[in-house]
Formats: C-alpha cells, sequence, structure tokens
C-alpha cells in the first residue's frame, strides 16, 4: 500500500490482478484497506478485468463480499486437483471436499472463475488426471489453466525429490497428460489461448494478454515486477526485507533493465509465440518496428517441415506438437 | 675471445623425467652463473606449459665459465633437448651443434627407450658421451643393475658411468670436470671465413627474428655483413651476445662458440633452421650440411567454432608459427565446419600443445578434428596422391593403392608385461621384428606397425599396462600398400567431412558401430528425430537414431517469469554458439573428439 501511494498521481488501468501468494488468507478488514488503496491509484476502466486469486479453504463469504464490493469481478481459484493423495503430495492444505463450496461460495458474487488445475503430480496417472479434468469440466468455469508440475528449486518437493522420496513421473506420461488437457477441453467449449490456458468465448484473462503480447504493466510487493516505459523491473524477494527498504523510504526494485530496441523485440517474440493466436507479423513490426522474418531468418524452415510451427502468410503459430517443445523453438527461433 | 680449445660445447639426452632441467639448474647455480638469489626451478624451461607439464619443449641454450682442475677457465655451452618422443627432431638439431653430450640416465628407472634412440642418434653424430647417473641419493638408486642394463643396451662400461644428484648438487662438479675432458674442444680454423650453423631462432617484437648459432669456423662481430647462404639474404648484424642464460651482448663469436645475433630480420621465414651464415665480404664457398626439414607426423583439422573467428585463428597460427617451425597450416574448407586449417604436427603432444596455446593464449574456440596420418594413393590414372585428410580421399574406384606409414616402434618394458605389449601391438597390426634383453627383468621388443594405429594411445596404453614403467619410441620407416577405406558419418543424412576417419576395411564395422554409438551419447536431442549413419561410399555399416525431444515447455509464463526464461533463451543461444551446426544439427566439440576414442 505504501508502494502504491508513492505514485506520483493515479493511473487508471484496464486489468488488475492480484496474487502470487494467497491476498485470500488476509483477514477481511486489512483485504478492505488494500482493495481500497489499489482503487484509489489504480482506477480500473468501466470494461475492465479485476482478478484475485483464491484457495478453496480460505474463500469465506465475507472475504467474497469484501472482494466483490471493491470491484473484483474474476476470481482464479488454485483447486489443483480433485484428488486426496495429489492434494497432499502438492503440499495443499485443503481436501477434494473443499472446492464445490468454494465455488458457490464465491459465484454467489463473482461470476468469472477459473481453475487451475497441476499434472504430472507424482504417482498421477493419466486416468487420473482425465478425471481431474473431468470434474473441472463438470463445474463449468469460465476459464481453466493446466499447469504441469515443475519442481522449484528449494521447495519441499524439490527436497523431497532431490532425497528420492518421490519421482517424477516420465516424461512421456506428462507429455500425455498436457495432450489429454487440449483434446479434452477442446472438446468441451474451452478454446486455448496460451500453452497452458483454456477460456470459454469471450473469457480469456485479459490480464493474461497484457503478459504475453508483452505489453506494459505495474507491479507492486514483494517479488514484484513491473514492466513500464520499456523498463523491466523486479521488487526484491525477501518479504523482511522489502518491508524494511519500504518504511525505510527506499525503492524495492532491485533489479531494473531497459532492453535495446533489438532484444526487446526478441522477447516480444519469444512471448507472443506462446500465444495460440502466435505472431501477426504486421502487428509485430508495428509494435517492435522489426520484421519477423529478419529476425528469425531462416531457421523457421526446420520447423515448419517438422511441422512443429505453422505460417499461413500472415501469422506464425505453434502447432500441437509444437505446444509440447515450446521452449525449444522459442528459444531457436527468436535466439537462434 | 676464448682459444677453441677452452670451449666445450655440449647437450644432455635423457628421458623425460630423468632430472635434464634439475642438472642444468645445479651447472648454473655451481658455476655462478646465476645466484642462488634470482634462481627458480628448471630455469630453463621458460614457457608455462613446459613448467606445467614438466617437459621441454624448445631447446635452451646457455653459456657457463667454470674453473677446472688445470687452472684455466673453460666456456661451456649447453644445448638443452627436449624430451618428449614426439620431439626427437629437436635434439638432432641441438646435438649438430655439439661435440658431445651427457647422457642422463635416472639410478632407480634405468635405461628408457628414449635413452637408447637418443643415445645412437648422438653416436650417429659422433659426439662424445658422458653417460651420468642421476638421483643417485634417492634411496631406491639401483647403479649397479642400471649400469649393467647401460652396458648391454649402449655398450657403455659401468667405469664411464658418473654418479650424480641434480636435487643436491651431489657430484656435479665431476660431471663438469668430465665434460672438459672427455668432451673435444671444437674443430675449425678460426681465421677461415665464417661459416655457422642456425641451429634455432625465435622473434622478438623489438629485435626481429633472434638467430641462434653456433660457430663452425672463422668469427663473426657485431656491424659484419653477413649472407645467410640458402636464400642469398644479405643483413648486417646489430647485435651480438651470449645466453647466460639471458641475452648478454658481446661484440664477437669466434670459432667454437655458441649465440646469437639479430640483424633486422622481419620475418622469420627468411631464417632456416640448418641454413649456414656466411661473410658477405670473404664468403666460405659451401654451406654447412644442415638438417632435414620436419615431417609433421599427425594432421588434424582445427576449425573455430564460430566462423568469424576464422582470420584471428590465422593470426594465431602464424604467431605460434613465428617459435615453431615444425608444425604447419594450411586452409581447409569442410561442409559441415567452415573454414579451418589443416594442421601437421610432429606428434599427439604436440598437437595437444598447439591446441592449448592457441585456446589459452589467443582465446579461441576451436574444433578439432580427430587426427590422421598422411596417406599416399595411388590412383588408377598412375598419379600417386598425398593425402593429410580423410576428405581428400578420391572415390572407390579412383584409388588402385592405398599406401599408409609404418613406423619401427621399440618398447622397453619390465618382462613380465611384454605379453600384454605383443597382445597390444597385433591387435594395432604389428608386424614383429625382435625381442632383446637388457636384463633378466626389462626387455626391449621391436615392431613395425602403422604409424595410425600408434598415434591415438598407443602410448597411454603402454603406460597403463606397465604401470608407467614402459617407454617407446619410434621412427617412420617406410609406405606400405594396406587394404584402407574411408568411413564416412553421415549425420540426418548430411555426410560430415570432419567426423570420416580412414580405417582398415577389417576394422571398419567395428570401428562404424562404436563411432555412431559415441557420436549418439554426445549429440543431444532435438525436435526432430537425427539419424546417424556410418558408411563406406554408399554403402551404410551402422545406423543408430536419436529420438526426437518430446516435451520441453515451461508451462508458467508471467510477469516475473519472462526476465529470467529471456535470460535462459539467451544462454541457450549462446551455448548453441560453440557447437556447430551442421545442416539443421547442433554437434557438440566432444562429438569430434569422439572419433578419437579407442574402442573400449
Amino acid at each position: 500500500m505504501i508502494e502504491l501511494s508513492e505514485m506520483k498521481e493515479p493511473a487508471p488501468v484496464n486489468s488488475i490482478f492480484i496474487g502470487g501468494g494467497t491476498p485470500t488468507y488476509l483477514p477481511p478488514l486489512i483485504l478492505k484497506r488494500l482493495l481500497q488503496a489499489i482503487n484509489e491509484w489504480l482506477p480500473l476502466g468501466s470494461a475492465g478485468e479485476f482478478s484475485v486469486e483464491a484457495t478453496p479453504e480460505s474463500v469465506s463469504d465475507e472475504t467474497i463480499d469484501v472482494l466483490a464490493d471493491h470491484g473484483v469481478n474474476r476470481v482464479s481459484l488454485g483447486v489443483q486437483s480433485f484428488q486426496k493423495e495429489s492434494l497432499v503430495q502438492l503440499d495443499r492444505i485443503h481436501g477434494p471436499q473443499h472446492v464445490i463450496p468454494a465455488l458457490e461460495r464465491v459465484r454467489r458474487r463473482i461470476a468469472n472463475v477459473s481453475l487451475d488445475l497441476i499434472f504430472g503430480v507424482p504417482d498421477q496417472s493419466l486416468a487420473d488426471w482425465e478425471r481431474d479434468l473431468e470434474n473441472a469440466i463438470s463445474l463449468a468455469p469460465e476459464h481453466i489453466s493446466t499447469y504441469g508440475l515443475t519442481y522449484e528449486k528449494g521447495t519441499p518437493m524439490w527436497k523431497r525429490r532431490e532425497k528420492g522420496l518421490i519421482m517424477a513421473v516420465p516424461e512421456e506420461a506428462e507429455l500425455d497428460m498436457y495432450l489429454a488437457s487440449i483434446d479434452r477441453l477442446s472438446n468441451s467449449d474451452y478454446q486455448q489461448y496460451e500453452i497452458s490456458n483454456f477460456a470459454k468465448r469471450d473469457r480469456r484473462c485479459r490480464h493474461n494478454e497484457v503478459y504475453w503480447a508483452n505489453d506494459a504493466y505495474f507491479g507492486f510487493g514483494v517479488g514484484a515486477a513491473r514492466y513500464v516505459q520499456g523498463k523491466r523491473e523486479l521488487n526484491c524477494r525477501n518479504t523482511a526485507d522489502y518491508i524494511k527498504r519500504i518504511m525505510d523510504g527506499r525503492e524495492a526494485t532491485t533489479q531494473s533493465e531497459a532492453l535495446n530496441a533489438e532484444d526487446s523485440a526478441r522477447e516480444t517474440l519469444a512471448i507472443q509465440l506462446r500465444r495460440t493466436d502466435g505472431i501477426d507479423r504486421l502487428q509485430f513490426l508495428e509494435r517492435t518496428g522489426f520484421a519477423y522474418d529478419g529476425l528469425v531468418k531462416s531457421r523457421p524452415n526446420v520447423l515448419l517441415a517438422e511441422q512443429l510451427i505453422a505460417d499461413d502468410g500472415r501469422r506464425v503459430s505453434l502447432t500441437r506438437r509444437g505446444y509440447c517443445v515450446a521452449d525449444a523453438i522459442v528459444s531457436k527461433l527468436a535466439f537462434g | 675471445m676464448p682459444a677453441p680449445s677452452l670451449i666445450r660445447n655440449f647437450s644432455i639426452i635423457a628421458h623425460i623425467d630423468h632430472g635434464k632441467s634439475t642438472l642444468a639448474d645445479q651447472f648454473l647455480l655451481q658455476t655462478g652463473t646465476i645466484t642462488r638469489r634470482d634462481f627458480r626451478d628448471q630455469l630453463l624451461d621458460d614457457m608455462d606449459l613446459e613448467r606445467e607439464r614438466g617437459i621441454t619443449i624448445q631447446m635452451h641454450p646457455v653459456t657457463i665459465y667454470h674453473k677446472h682442475t688445470d687452472g684455466q677457465t673453460y666456456e661451456l655451452n649447453l644445448i638443452d633437448t627436449p624430451g618428449h618422443v614426439d620431439f626427437s627432431y629437436e635434439v638432432s638439431r641441438s646435438l649438430a651443434a655439439c661435440e658431445g653430450a651427457i647422457l642422463l640416465v635416472d639410478a632407480f628407472q634405468g635405461v628408457q627407450a628414449q635413452t637408447v634412440a637418443n643415445a645412437f642418434l648422438a653416436l650417429e653424430n659422433n659426439l662424445a658421451i658422458v653417460p651420468v647417473l642421476n638421483k643417485i641419493d634417492i634411496a631406491t638408486a639401483r647403479p649397479d643393475a642400471v649400469m649393467a642394463e647401460m652396458e648391454t643396451a649402449l655398450g657403455i662400461k659401468p667405469e664411464q658411468c658418473l654418479r650424480a644428484s641434480g636435487k643436491t648438487g651431489l657430484g656435479v662438479p665431476d660431471v663438469l670436470g668430465a665434460i672438459i675432458e672427455r668432451i673435444p674442444a671444437p674443430p675449425g680454423d678460426p681465421i677461415a671465413p665464417l661459416k655457422a650453423l642456425i641451429y634455432n631462432c625465435h622473434f622478438d617484437t623489438y629485435k626481429g627474428v633472434v638467430v641462434y648459432i653456433r660457430v663452425m669456423e672463422g668469427s663473426v662481430k657485431l656491424g659484419s655483413k653477413i649472407k645467410l647462404m640458402r636464400g642469398n639474404q644479405e643483413f648486417s648484424v646489430i647485435e651480438i651476445g651470449q645466453f647466460r642464460p639471458g641475452m648478454v651482448p658481446c661484440q664477437e663469436l669466434t670459432t667454437g662458440q655458441v649465440g646469437y645475433f639479430t640483424a633486422q630480420i622481419k620475418i622469420i621465414q627468411d631464417v632456416h633452421i640448418g641454413d649456414t651464415v656466411t661473410d658477405l665480404v670473404n664468403p666460405a664457398t659451401t654451406p654447412l650440411p644442415g638438417y632435414k626439414e620436419p615431417q609433421p607426423m599427425v594432421y588434424s583439422g582445427l576449425f573455430p567454432t564460430d566462423n568469424e573467428d576464422f582470420e584471428d585463428l590465422r593470426e594465431a597460427l602464424g604467431k605460434l608459427r613465428l617459435n615453431d617451425s615444425s608444425f604447419t597450416f594450411i586452409p581447409e574448407v569442410s561442409d559441415g565446419l567452415g573454414f579451418g586449417f589443416r594442421c601437421g604436427f610432429l606428434g599427439m603432444l604436440h598437437r595437444e600443445i598447439i591446441g592449448q596455446r592457441l585456446e589459452r593464449d589467443c582465446d579461441l574456440d576451436l574444433v578439432h578434428t580427430a587426427p590422421n596420418v598422411t596417406y599416399q594413393i595411388l590412383k588408377t590414372d598412375g598419379t600417386v596422391i598425398v593425402v593429410n585428410s580423410p576428405a581428400d580421399v578420391p572415390d572407390g574406384g579412383q584409388v588402385d593403392e592405398f599406401r599408409e606409414p609404418i613406423v619401427r616402434i621399440s618398447f622397453l618394458v619390465p618382462s613380465k608385461h611384454i605379453g600384454d605389449i605383443m597382445s597390444l601391438a597385433a591387435e594395432r597390426r604389428g608386424e614383429y621384428i625382435r625381442t632383446e634383453y637388457l636384463s633378466p627383468e626389462r626387455a626391449i621388443i621391436v615392431y613395425d606397425l602403422p604409424l595410425a594405429d600408434m598415434i591415438f594411445d598407443m602410448y597411454d596404453k603402454l603406460k597403463s599396462f606397465t604401470h608407467g614403467y614402459g617407454t617407446m619410441d619410434y621412427e617412420l620407416k617406410e609406405f606400405r600398400p594396406a587394404d584402407l577405406v574411408r568411413l564416412d558419418v553421415l549425420v540426418h543424412h548430411n555426410r560430415v567431412d570432419a567426423l570420416s576417419v580412414i580405417v582398415h576395411r577389417s576394422q571398419a564395422d567395428r570401428r562404424g558401430r562404436s563411432l555412431i554409438a559415441k557420436l549418439r551419447k554426445e549429440i543431444g536431442r532435438h525436435m526432430f528425430e537425427v539419424a546417424l549413419q556410418a558408411a563406406i561410399g554408399s554403402r551404410v555399416i551402422a545406423r543408430e537414431t536419436i529420438a526426437a525431444k518430446k516435451k520441453d515447455v515451461t508451462a508458467k509464463c508471467y510477469g516475473g517469469d519472462i526476465t529470467r526464461k529471456r535470460k535462459l533463451w539467451a544462454k541457450q543461444a549462446a551455448g548453441k554458439k560453440r557447437m556447430k551446426q551442421v545442416g539443421q544439427v547442433e554437434i557438440p566439440q566432444e562429438a569430434f573428439l569422439a572419433v578419437l576414442q579407442s574402442d573400449d
């Protein structure tokens, strides 16, 4: 809130997203103060999207009321799985039984809901994952994100894997799960619009689309990232350090870099390519000042021949097989 | 100027590790050429790599003065020699500038293959030999047994042998005395026209080429007008001096003396090792016999991983060649690797050292292709071509006879390892020549075998079979017809010429299979399936497939992830730059080395 109030003047925005951590853990009174500050400094346009992340066990009627009363119109619910075993593996506090009541509570006030699911959890089978997908579809959320599990260094899961207590699912199995997500969701009204994201018609997360178009955004709080006026900045990741900096009246930013035009264009290429919309040659040129074909040279040839990317002359996008090796493709196309 | 009768010129010949440099250090210390304060170990090995590896590659001359028991002060010129088997050419250069040699043998390790080879080289040059047992102070020294070996192998009588310790300095005055008494004074007429042998040179940024000479007849003075006989070039002597051990100028070098001169010679290629320097006004009629040009034994391609470094590589090679005329390089174009150079080396160690110098001193990332030897091919049209690169082998139909170099190789090994060495040699298509016993415990085994089968790892194998006690030496014997073929490697259906090897037909299948298997491990997975094949002509003899990368995708890419991902991608792209892109496939440097490794 202090970091917000250090903006010189309020900045109107089209979307707001509170997440990374669980804001719904905040006591209603404090949550209220946070939302008030956001509304004061970042007034949302009339058709704006205001998303908040929540976990099933942290959603109370009171919290939802506070959110709705302050303009929040979208909730992203971290369901992760409908199966007890997977939730335990993932160190989640909630159980499968918490999901439906939480969803009902949200929907009482906020119509636009997204569910997050994780696949590739140790001991999870393809059938397990397909059941999770069916469960999610049956609840008819407006948006579903499916993330392959990543073992972030230092997390409890990472440590358990290092110690050999758990084993990552085999690559082939994880790939099957990913393809199952694409198939199941596409057959049920959900349109894929990015590697891991699916939405019903007109229900794409607008905030995400800002990231993936590589457009500008603010960021506040511990470890927050912002991209304002061509400069990427990152706040310090340590909470105690963050608080100290803010209380001392110092900046929370610890990393800052301004990319040159070409690097910025390559980055835009890399990020935009993760979308199903891919790269629109004309828009890309207007946006970055660089022609797509000039940046990638002859590198797409092999990818086209292998049907990893598709090119209709105007747009270049990943194919179904391409999504599975998106990082390798992006790295090759954008950076050589 | 000392009279020739007060000059002695000598080398030290020894097997690697037998303490040559340490004994040389003692000469400098005990004659007061250098004070203990300025002393550092192995003073004459001044290249970093030499110090690090404990080997001498280049010759380092030094002039010392010693007051002998007869009351006279003698000028002793030591011309050091390299100890490794690859550098026997340099040994012969040193020997030609001397009248005698100290034959240094480790009192524990005894006679080694190179001791024998170099001792014979000295005898062929009519040098007086002063045998010295070194490391006599160590507890495991076995002087009597070693002297018996010397008598058997070289005909040296035990009573001729001196005993010394380079480490403690024990016996060193006796060795100095023996140099004066046993090695003849240099012959030659001091008033005859100048004849000086160029035995080495190096390039100095300020002085130009520094020419190392041994004056055979006449004398050369500061300001003398001189002529290099081979190229008929004329110069004026700007500086003349001796190595003590740094370059110390003097006025004149006369018959028998060893030293250097500079004459503003800008181009090192103008100076030929083995050439004769004479006086311009009063020239000698015939030059000295000189040396044979060194023949590279091993060739390999050097390619910059980044093609833009090609000119830098050319410049770096040119600089190295300034001080090492024994390696050669000519530009080469490879379909897969782009522009590079085919370089010729005296041996594998030489190749390794040049490679390290380029990468370390010149900061170049290089791909070294597998080494190969020189072949001769008699074509069906009757012409004979010399082939230094597998890529140059003509198609099968044009080859009438494929000839490969054969070396005569002597192994000196503990008797109990004779069996191991014989089976190793047989495996490498060796032809048995003879066995000689130096003692019941040690023997020399002689084989003729293809150089190609020796260069890769024979030395390492010998060392490992004999736990370090075996040594070897070799000399080129002849070219002999053999049933050889070029084995090609196709990566994703493109022939990668830099991976081609020349092999004996009987070994082709095995080599092909193991090569492809190794490549499969070294080449990473791509976004598509990569086919690897080994082929002789159009016949595929081995194949493997590298499965396509199936999954490589980050699930989340939101605000804070973007910078991290971009950095990772940029880093991956930089990593790929160190690989060679052949067609659509990225081949790491290790893959090119895979060709080198032996089959097990």
